[in-house]
């Protein structure tokens, strides 16, 4: 029976038991209207309310997203924690995670494609409160690291170490980008109840610090010196879903954080210099924030401020997955293993501060031929072929441009070495760059002038292909392009007269040394499309005349109006014209005026009736065809010519409204007029549809205009420069984000180069233009709660304000009953206070954090105040107040002659007028000065002063802040931590062995303040008898006799007698009772108490234990951080 | 301090007022020289001084040096400070030659401006205050600064001796809009104002009569204001001009303006100015030709993104001013044609990249 198997059970085929379980799956695919449908009105309103609340609580204020959606920079994802916690284990299991590739020393960041859409920059902050601070303005997401085992044993009172939250706190002051918290070592935790409180307790801590419902990751012990691969995948995904919300100071300043850097200084102009001179120096990194603009200064924190002397556009080094690879579904292995790490040693290449050298360890070598090699490897091994120069192989090898041109290609000795590295750099760009732009262009001119044959046309292509791999690309395309007008220009002679020669424009350029290469380009490219436009009426390519030609502005207008303005030369230029002669006349003409003069001859053609009726479209009763043939009429004529840049340009201009009149440039004008007509009614129609069926639906509310208008405004940003060139477009709008860009900054300190360490993050940050000045800041100050010490006016203080970190002196004031800015010598306690400080502007509503000290080892919470910046001007009104004292010499009904508070007559009568007032409260002003004691004055008052009164005179006196600013120059030194500011006022008298002077009227002294004797009133006795009864002193002498309630007897009757014994009795039996209750009490007392005492005694020892055991385990920990700290090269935690 | 790299070089005395403004906005030192160095009588003229003068008032902390010769000076721009400021213009330049660069500086104020000028009001070679009031202040508000913005003639004072008064009055913003104005519209509305002061009434409607008889043609909708000041707000001298403006379906405007010469009748003058609209509508574009600078300033001061304006083909000035511009604030601007399939449209559509740039001396709450 046992051993027989148990039937399977079968479900029921039909009957209702299956009908149940089919109409069960039924319910479950769909959403079930019935179930959340509200039982009661009451319910169902409160359901609503609970809705719309949970609508409004999704709103935010709209912000514009400067991060462009394509190729977007990669996420800064910062680890920052104490050091032994498992930073850089975690780093490199991240990176083992996107790349399948091991780091062993991780300095500097390191970017990985973690998807189709997104790449991570991982950085690494030290444990130095700079780095931190420079971490926090940067970083789009921090992984804020937590040792789970620290304090395991104190659950309930859960100790983070102070550098966790002082970074929370800058992060919170320049604007909170998002925070995932990962708690490590939780393996050290062995009890499993112990784990999951501390979990729970660290989460609640965390959650109180950031916001509820912030995600904590939890990391158990180390593998193989990674963390385990599952947990770690589990992170990754997280990062790789992550949305970031834009903050306003990254959205308004264009940034970088170097991932590479590089000195250009000449070796000789070094060694000269010993070492000493200015350098040249170039970063390398992903631009962000907004487009970069080449001639922009900008502020390297713990440098200084840099001007950049020029920007170049490099092929990205960690480019996002392409279209090829984009059709297949998962990233393919190849793709994963890209990773960016100049400063780490990531596949054997290390980029040093100016060489970059290739570790040889096995794979390059040759002799395994059995293994496949990638095309990287290959050209690697190559290169130790090679045993010629590339210049001398050049110049070698005979590479002509054409097959036709009997010359060989020459190379151009004195070429720039520096450009030519970058030319290899971005050898790919640039060759698509070429062919798009020289490709359209050439087929037009070919079409427009006819000269060229056709069999031309794949030459001039192999040329440009060419170009862009061999030679410099600007200046070849300038080149030939010259060759070419000089072929064929010849019947359009007055080419030459309206546009200065390429020639000319070239030499001007290279004059300038540091002429950029774009403008060479964009001469030729203007003149090319220029040439397109210069059929009938010649339409001037103005971005080149007015931007890279160095003609005077009417040199420019000359052509148009050649009559008018024949001996308008400009002044600015020609200043060996001697032209004194001409005098007051010609002053007239260079009068800086806004009208021009329009002579009545310009004018006379509007007397002619057929010009008056020329101008008929312009207005709304004109007809429309007259305007639309007008402007159209040339249109046949280019119909095939169109194409190229200014087609692209068209297309994408999404702006709506602009469609409909602008006449289409394929078709021709009757057919695109009747379309644009026919999509013109189309809309209207659609429009008057929508309005009729519902007349709310057509009106968004105020966030949803808001977000319709910042998309609109952001579709056009992109779709206005798509179809131009990077160069010129770079020369328009700057560096768009998320490109990579080499920035050359001049006259670096050389201390930033000697004393280079990577694991410091350098940051370019870019400056607005009013960021460059200086003024005096009014900010809204809080002195941080945790700080222990209060903040003293006068005393220098560290603020982190935009990208800087500089140290100033602040005044702190308060606002008066808005009357004035009254002067505090302290900060309040819990309350919010002005100060003001001398430093570079930052906008208003910028927020910043203030420290006294950024050593490492000043004790306790280092963040000595936060606040937002209000204002800034050029002076301050801060007083502080002013009390003159004075004491009467004279006094006659109200008025008092004042001695004592002035020295002379010229004060008194500076203060005439001024209210004064005594101790008692007497009201008075200053009048006249008096001749005889110098700077005494008449003073009247509301009433009669005494002799003993002091007279004040309350003033306040007006205080400048002092004009100091030191910035913070930590990565200028060889000690990066040590950054020495300058000290307190405390400090340096402490330093000095100085006393602190006194004044001796400040001092407090006991006030000895004798008793007043008054003499006793003595009226003569004749004045009493004359005194009416009223005013008589009344005084009586004390009575001899006793009266008659002293002097009587009182006797007792028997019964009171008997009553007030018996009363006595019971008093008496009262008071035994109760001294007899206390004594037992207190023996009763006693017994407890030495019950208590033991049980004391028994506490305290088994608290003493307790103390011990905690000592001694963190004692062990302590021990064990400092063995991490001496084995820094091999610090991997064994568990 | 940091500054030695902020310091820009120019020369010469023409486009002073530009580079004054300029300097102002981006708080780079500018320094001038050779000015009028090589003229009879070299240095600043008195307008350029009591500009200088007014700049100083208008903002705080400027510190302008002049050299002993009065050909260079150094300008260290402060911060733009707002707030009620009265100004004597001389008599060598009219109000408008004043009132153009502060309603450039006046929305990047710290407090609304309130300022009262005095001198002439109307002159050939600056825009007048008839001009500013109606064309102006509307090109302005392109901009959305509308709220408080508004000019008040008090008095009008011809040259030579003046006599003007005026009031502007300008509020603050934090940004300025991005404008994205390429659709010129056509001609729907053109008014005008005639004024006439010490002299006969009868002119100004003469001036109307002989306006209407050209313009007439095109539009019903014109609409020419006979504006006569009697008594203490005449001025000092006679005088007598007319200013047109034609205003388009997209609200762009073109305007025009003649003033009275010694022996000529008025109905000259309104002939000149009719003529002047006429081509000035002509020109086509959405930006009237004397406030080109004006527009692509604000252009330039916007926000991040991209601001389009389709405009004739740019002036002498503004030609200089897209230079100045770049040496000031890095922007350049993209001009390309606005219908690059038309070959005699002289139309440009300018569009650059707004620089970004905030009001900083404005104060937080």
């Amino acid at each position: 029976m046992a051993d027989r198997p148990h039937k399977a059970h079968r479900p029921a085929q039909s009957g209702a038991k299956a009908d149940k379980k089919d109409k069960g799956k039924e319910k479950q695919q769909g959403f079930n209207e019935k179930a959340f449908a509200p039982k009661s009105g009451r319910r169902a309103d409160r359901q609503g309310r609970r809705n719309i609340e949970r609508d409004q609580t999704r709103l935010h204020v709209p912000l514009v997203n400067r991060t462009p959606d394509n190729e977007p920079p990669p996420v800064i994802v910062a680890i920052v924690g104490p050091p032994g916690v498992g930073k850089s284990t975690l780093l490199k299991s991240l990176v083992r995670r996107y790349t399948k590739q091991t780091l062993n020393e991780v300095k500097g960041p390191v970017t990985v494609v973690s998807g189709k859409k997104r790449r991570l920059t991982f950085i690494e902050c030290n444990n130095d409160l700079n780095s931190m601070i420079d971490i926090g303005k940067i970083a789009d997401l921090v992984l804020l690291m937590i040792d789970g085992s620290f304090g395991f044993e104190m659950v309930n009172s859960i100790i983070l170490p102070p550098e966790t939250f002082e970074f929370l706190n800058i992060l919170q002051s320049h604007g909170f980008p998002k925070v995932i918290g990962v708690l490590t070592h939780l393996d050290l935790v062995k009890k499993a109840a112990t784990l999951s409180s501390t979990k729970k307790a660290l989460k609640k801590r965390f959650w109180t610090e950031i916001y509820a419902g912030a995600k904590l990751f939890y990391l158990s012990g180390v593998l193989n010196g990674r963390y385990p691969d599952t947990e770690v995948m589990n992170l990754s995904r997280f990062i790789s879903v992550m949305k970031f919300r834009p903050l306003v100071w990254r959205n308004t300043h264009p940034y970088l954080l170097a991932d590479r850097l590089e000195d250009l200084t000449p070796r000789e102009q070094i060694r000269q210099s010993n070492k000493k001179c200015d350098r040249t120096v170039t970063l390398y990194g992903y631009t962000r924030g907004t487009h970069l603009r080449p001639s922009s200064s900008v502020h390297v924190p713990g440098v200084g401020d840099l001007h950049i002397k020029s920007v170049t556009l490099l092929s990205d080094p960690c480019p996002l997955p392409d279209a090829d690879s984009e059709k297949r579904r998962k990233l393919s292995e190849k793709k994963k293993l890209l990773i960016h790490a100049p400063m780490s040693d990531v596949g054997g290449v290390v980029y040093d501060k100016d060489a970059v050298w290739v570790n040889v360890p096995g794979s390059f070598t040759r002799g395994n031929g059995d293994v496949p090699q990638g095309e990287g490897e290959q050209m690697v091994m190559d290169l130790q072929d090679v045993d010629a120069t590339l210049e001398d192989s050049v110049a070698q090898s005979h590479i002509r441009l054409f097959g036709s041109s009997s010359n060989h290609l020459m190379v151009d000795p004195s070429r720039n070495e520096v450009l030519h590295e970058d030319e290899d750099l971005e050898g790919d760009d640039n060759e698509e760059g070429s062919n798009e732009e020289s490709d359209p262009d050439e087929d037009e001119d070919e079409d427009d002038d006819g000269m060229n044959d056709n069999s031309e046309e794949p030459q001039i292509n192999d040329r440009a292909d060419r170009s862009g791999q061999d030679v410099e690309y600007a200046d070849s395309d300038s080149d030939l392009g010259d060759d070419f007008h000089d072929n064929r220009i010849p019947d359009e002679d007055d080419e030459e007269d309206d546009i200065p020669s390429d020639e000319g424009s070239d030499s001007g350029d290279e004059d300038e040394e540091d002429a950029p290469r774009w403008k060479l380009n964009l001469a030729s490219q203007a003149h090319d499309s220029f040439q397109l436009h210069s059929r009938k009426n010649r339409q001037k390519d103005w971005m080149k005349l007015i931007y890279s030609s160095s003609l005077t502005p009417s040199q420019i207008l000359q052509d148009e109006k050649a009559a008018n303005h024949e001996d308008d030369e400009a002044d600015d230029d020609d200043d060996d014209f001697f032209k004194l002669q001409k005098g007051s006349i010609l002053d007239d003409e260079h009068i800086d005026m806004t009208k021009d003069i329009l002579t009545t001859d310009d004018l006379k053609a509007w007397g002619d009736e057929e010009m008056l009726d020329s101008i008929r479209g312009l207005f709304i009763t004109g007809s429309h065809d007259a305007a639309e043939g007008e402007a159209t009429a040339a249109d046949d004529e280019h119909e095939d010519l169109e194409g190229g840049d200014f087609e692209d340009l068209e297309a994408d201009t999404t702006n709506a409204e602009a469609e409909p009149s602008r006449p289409s440039l394929n078709g021709n004008p009757e057919s695109s007029g009747a379309s644009a007509l026919a999509a013109k009614k189309e809309a209207l129609k659609r429009k008057f549809d929508e309005q009729y069926d519902d007349p709310d639906s057509s009106k968004l509310d105020f966030y949803e205009t808001q977000k319709d208008e910042i998309s609109r405004q952001l579709q056009l940003n992109r779709a206005e420069f798509e179809g131009v060139d990077a160069e010129s477009r770079a020369l328009v709008e700057g560096y768009r984000p998320g490109s990579y860009v080499r920035i050359e900054l001049a006259d670096v300190p050389c201390e930033m180069i000697e004393h280079f360490d990577p694991t410091y993050p350098i940051i370019v940050g870019g400056l607005l233009p009013a960021e460059e000045r200086f003024g005096y800041i009014q900010v809204r100050i809080k002195r941080h709660r945790w700080y222990t010490k209060t903040l003293k006016t006068n005393d220098p203080l560290i603020f982190s304000l935009g990208w800087r970190r500089f140290q100033s002196v602040p005044i702190y004031s308060l606002d008066d009953h808005s009357i004035r800015m009254r002067m505090l010598k302290y900060t309040p306690e819990h309350m919010h206070c002005y100060a003001t400080f001398y430093g570079p502007v930052a906008a208003p509503n910028t927020g910043f954090c203030a420290f006294n000290s950024l050593a490492g080892e000043s004790p306790g919470f280092r963040v000595s105040a936060t606040g937002v910046v209000l204002d800034i001007d050029r002076s301050t009104k801060i007083v502080k107040k002013l009390k003159l004292i004075g004491v009467p010499y004279k006094i006659f009904k109200n008025t008092a002659f004042i001695k004592d508070m002035f020295t002379s007559a010229l004060e008194v009568a500076k203060f005439e007028g001024a209210n004064i007032r005594t101790v008692s409260g007497i009201r008075g002003q200053v009048k006249k000065a008096l001749p005889k004691p110098d700077g005494s004055y008449r003073a009247t008052f509301e009433d009669k002063v005494l002799m003993s009164d002091i007279i004040f005179l309350r003033a306040w006196y007006s205080i400048q802040p002092r004009k100091f600013y030191n910035p913070v120059t930590s990565l200028l030194l060889s000690d990066k931590s040590h950054w020495a500011r300058m000290r307190l006022t405390g400090q340096v008298r402490r330093d000095e062995g100085l006393k602190t002077p006194l004044n001796v009227n400040s001092t407090y002294k006991s006030v000895d303040r004798p008793a007043r004797r008054f003499n006793t009133l003595k009226v003569p006795k004749k004045l009493q008898a004359t005194l009416p009864y009223a005013s008589k002193p009344k005084l009586m002498k004390p009575q001899r006799r006793q009266t008659y309630m002293q002097k009587r007897a009182v006797l007792l009757e028997p019964e009171e007698k008997k009553a007030i014994a018996l009363l006595q009795q019971i008093r008496a039996l009262r008071k035994d009772q109760v001294v007899r209750r206390k004594e037992k009490q207190n023996e009763r007392k006693e017994v407890h108490r030495k019950k208590a005492e033991k049980e004391e005694a028994k506490k305290t020892e088994k608290e003493k234990e307790k103390r011990k055991d905690y000592m001694r385990v963190a004692g062990q920990k302590s021990k064990r951080e400092a063995d991490l700290e001496e084995g820094r090269g091999g610090k991997r935690r064994r568990t | 301090m940091a500054h030695s790299g902020s310091l820009i070089h120019f020369s010469g005395h023409q486009y002073l007022r530009n580079r004054l403004v300029l300097s102002i906005l981006s708080g780079k030192h500018v320094r001038v020289d050779k000015i009028r160095s090589e003229d009879k009588n070299p240095g600043l003229r008195d307008f350029e001084i009591s500009l200088l003068r007014l700049l100083e008032k208008v903002t705080n902390g400027t510190i302008i040096e002049i050299s002993v010769t009065g050909t260079a000076i150094l300008l260290k721009p402060g911060i733009i400070l707002g707030g009620p400021v009265s100004h004597e213009c001389p008599l060598s330049r009219s109000i408008g030659y004043f009132l153009e660069p502060i309603i450039m500086l006046a929305p990047f104020a710290k407090k609304p401006l309130q300022l009262t000028l005095r001198g002439i009001t109307t002159d050939d070679h600056d825009l007048s205050v008839d001009l500013i009031r109606t064309v102006s202040l509307p090109h302005v508000q392109l901009f959305g600064i509308s709220d408080g913005l508004e000019l008040r003639i008090k008095k009008r004072g011809s040259p030579p001796s003046g006599g003007g008064e005026i009031q502007f009055l300008c509020p603050v913003v934090k940004q300025v809009k991005t404008l994205n104005f390429i659709e010129p519209g056509k001609i729907k509305r053109i008014r005008g104002i005639a004024h006439a002061v010490r002299v006969n009434p009868q002119f100004s409607n003469r001036m109307i009569e002989a306006s209407r008889s050209v313009l007439n043609r095109y539009i019903p909708d014109i609409y020419l204001y006979s504006d006569v000041y009697k008594g203490e707000e005449s001025g000092k001298s006679p005088g007598y001009a007319l200013s047109l403006l034609a205003e388009s379906t997209t609200s762009a405007i073109h305007c025009s303006e003649a003033v009275s010469q010694p022996g000529v009748p008025p109905e000259d003058i309104a002939l000149h100015a009719t003529r002047a609209l006429l081509d000035e509508i002509k020109q086509g574009g959405c930006v009237d030709r004397k406030h080109q600078t004006l527009v692509l300033l604000m252009m330039v001061l916007g926000s991040e993104d991209v601001g389009r304006c389709r405009m004739g083909p740019p002036t002498l000035r503004t030609i200089q001013f897209l230079r100045d511009v770049k040496d000031f604030f890095g922007t350049s601007f993209k001009i390309v044609p606005a219908e690059p399939s038309d070959a005699s449209s002289t139309e440009l559509v300018y569009s650059c990249y707004g620089s970004g740039y905030d009001n900083v001396s404005r104060r937080l709450a």
